[in-house]
């Protein structure tokens, strides 16, 4: 999938949410996303050794050597870097005090609004039953900004409306979140493995941000299911350096899972 | 007089459960879920129970849709992880609609639990504003708040007439202790009438006393002795989940939803109607494969 010999896609994400996360940041990970978690952790590993990991413990792993992955989010051999374990419903508790976050979705909109419940025709009778709401509808009500993450850039992923939303992006657009009264400061950035967007600051429709190091606007275009607004100026993405790639290959990710995409 | 001991046996604490009525499933993903009972309630042959899973639940809520025992299914997640990202089973009978599913995300359902526990017919909730949830769930009811004049849901009580639980120890009164996580337990206990609770093992009342911090739940009504009672999932300090069980149960459940029934009736009677007790249950996983699963 990488077109690059030095890295890999999962890599090059990793190292643009590593440069989002600020110092002193209460992070929110969840499930099955490592190239999000290598991101977050090699901020922590590198600038961010205040951060708040928050998973169903809170950790703090910044004198931590090499730290194991875990398939599972329970997996209790992960409580040896916890330094506390909150109560399951204390998450809610606390929801105002996250800061960052990340979400994936089986429909992205051109808002940002995410279904995760399923695709194909009137509920319950879908085509396609996704998992279901599980965290996001709350956490992205809340969470200070979210990031939007999709391993296939598709224009069935990529689609006009969202069927059914799980979590509310910038809803219909411009000041939609406000008038539904939800507090957060909704998604930022949308990651995929051809490019970044972000949204328009006034429609908060999705825009090119950058295209990745040998991907063509024109390829974006082809595989997004709406009409994304291309700037003049569209960069490519700042590839990760020398120095991360070290961090994320010999700390974070030892079984090499960020190099299978 | 003197005091209660509340110790039960698996098939005590399970004849608690009779049809039809809403009951609490503990722990979270692949964690600490109380299968010593849960494999009890199916060969009991219950029908028609409202299962409130844990609010990300794992695949015991799929072996109970694919066990026919429930008829109404309340959590935010059914499925295994890597292992199977939606519980075959759970996305079947929700899609043919042999189930009805109580839509909700994560803090929905513990909001539900917390107003059953304060006895609250609801309480508010700003989450799923603006969702899909409030249509494909009626119960999540839109509301102006009295105070600010905000548009929040409303989200009903669910009491559980039992929550059936899974912890690390506790003594013979019932001080639930727990090494990890709580995970929605304490939740959970706290929204039933009433509360059973499987432990690894029982420690004296001392034990107890030596660490009373690790104390989480108080009152309840039946503690049941089940070193690896959450087996095939992990239970926190204990033992790691066996992943090649749950990839047999994955690929029977599979089978099922694809026309052939015959892998996972062979699950159901190697595991769970021909063993005659937990203990027989065990024997048939087999000893070299529990003491496998240890991990730190």
């Amino acid at each position: 999938m990488s077109r690059n010999k030095d890295y890999s896609i999962r890599e090059l994400l990793a190292a643009f949410i590593s440069r989002e996360i600020k110092d002193g940041e209460t992070v929110l990970i969840g499930a099955n996303l490592p190239a999000c978690r290598a991101g977050v952790l090699l901020a922590h590993l590198t600038h961010a050794p205040n951060m708040r990991w928050l998973q169903f413990y809170r950790a703090n792993f910044s004198d931590v050597k090499q730290i194991e992955s875990f398939e599972f989010v329970t997996d209790y051999s992960g409580f040896k870097y916890c330094e506390e374990v909150p109560e399951y419903e204390h998450l809610w508790d606390t929801i105002r005090r996250y800061d960052v976050s990340f979400f994936g979705g089986l429909q992205i909109d051109k808002y940002g609004n995410i279904n995760l419940l399923g695709i194909g025709g009137q509920y319950p009778k879908l085509m396609f039953r996704g998992p279901g709401a599980i965290g996001q509808s709350t956490i992205t009500t809340y969470v200070g900004r979210y990031y939007i993450y999709s391993e296939r850039h598709h224009p069935m992923i990529f689609v006009d409306k969202c069927e059914y939303i799980t979590a509310v992006g910038w809803g219909d657009g411009g000041n939609s979140r406000k008038k539904l009264g939800l507090p957060g400061g909704g998604p930022k950035y949308v990651l995929t493995p051809l490019c970044i967007m972000d949204f328009e600051e006034k429609t908060k429709r999705m825009r090119l941000k950058s295209v990745h190091p040998g991907v063509s606007i024109e390829e974006v275009k082809n595989n997004t299911g709406f009409q994304l607004i291309i700037p003049d100026d569209v960069p490519e993405t700042e590839p990760p350096t020398k120095e991360e790639l070290q961090v994320i290959r010999t700390r974070i990710d030892l079984k090499g899972t960020l190099r299978e995409l | 007089m003197t005091r209660k001991e509340v110790i039960m046996s698996v098939r005590e604490a399970a004849s608690m459960i009779k049809d039809g009525m809403t009951v609490g499933i503990g722990g979270l993903l692949t964690a600490n879920h109380p299968m010593a009972i849960i494999r009890q309630i199916i060969k009991n042959g219950v029908k028609n129970l409202t299962v409130v899973g844990s609010p990300a639940a794992g695949l015991e809520i799929d072996l109970m849709i694919g066990a026919g025992v429930a008829k109404k299914v309340a959590t935010a997640y059914v499925g295994g992880e890597s292992l199977a990202p939606i519980g075959p089973f759970f996305r079947k009978a929700v899609v043919d609609g042999t189930i009805q599913m109580w839509e909700c995300d994560e803090a929905i359902l513990c909001t539900a639990l917390r107003a059953a526990a304060e006895g609250l017919p609801f309480l508010p909730w700003l989450g799923g504003v603006g969702t899909c949830l409030p249509d494909i769930n009626p119960d999540l009811k839109y509301f102006q708040d009295p105070i600010k004049g905000q548009t929040l849901l409303a989200v009903p009580a669910l009491e559980l007439d039992v929550a059936i639980l899974h912890a690390s120890w506790s003594d013979p009164y019932g001080n639930i202790q727990y090494v990890g996580n709580t995970y929605a337990d304490i939740l959970m206990a706290r929204a039933s009438k009433k509360c059973v609770f499987q432990v690894e093992k029982v420690v004296s009342n001392e034990d107890i006393k030596r660490n009373p911090h690790l104390t989480k739940i108080y009152g309840v009504d039946a503690v049941v002795p089940t070193p690896y009672g959450s087996h095939p999932f992990s239970s926190d300090g204990f033992y790691d989940l066996d992943r090649e069980h749950l990839k047999e149960y994955v690929e029977a459940a599979k089978a099922y939803t694809k026309g052939n029934p015959e892998p996972f009736n062979q699950y159901l009677k190697k595991y769970i109607l021909e063993p005659n007790s937990h203990e027989e249950y065990l024997e048939v996983i087999g000893m070299k494969k529990l003491l496998s699963l240890y991990r730190w």
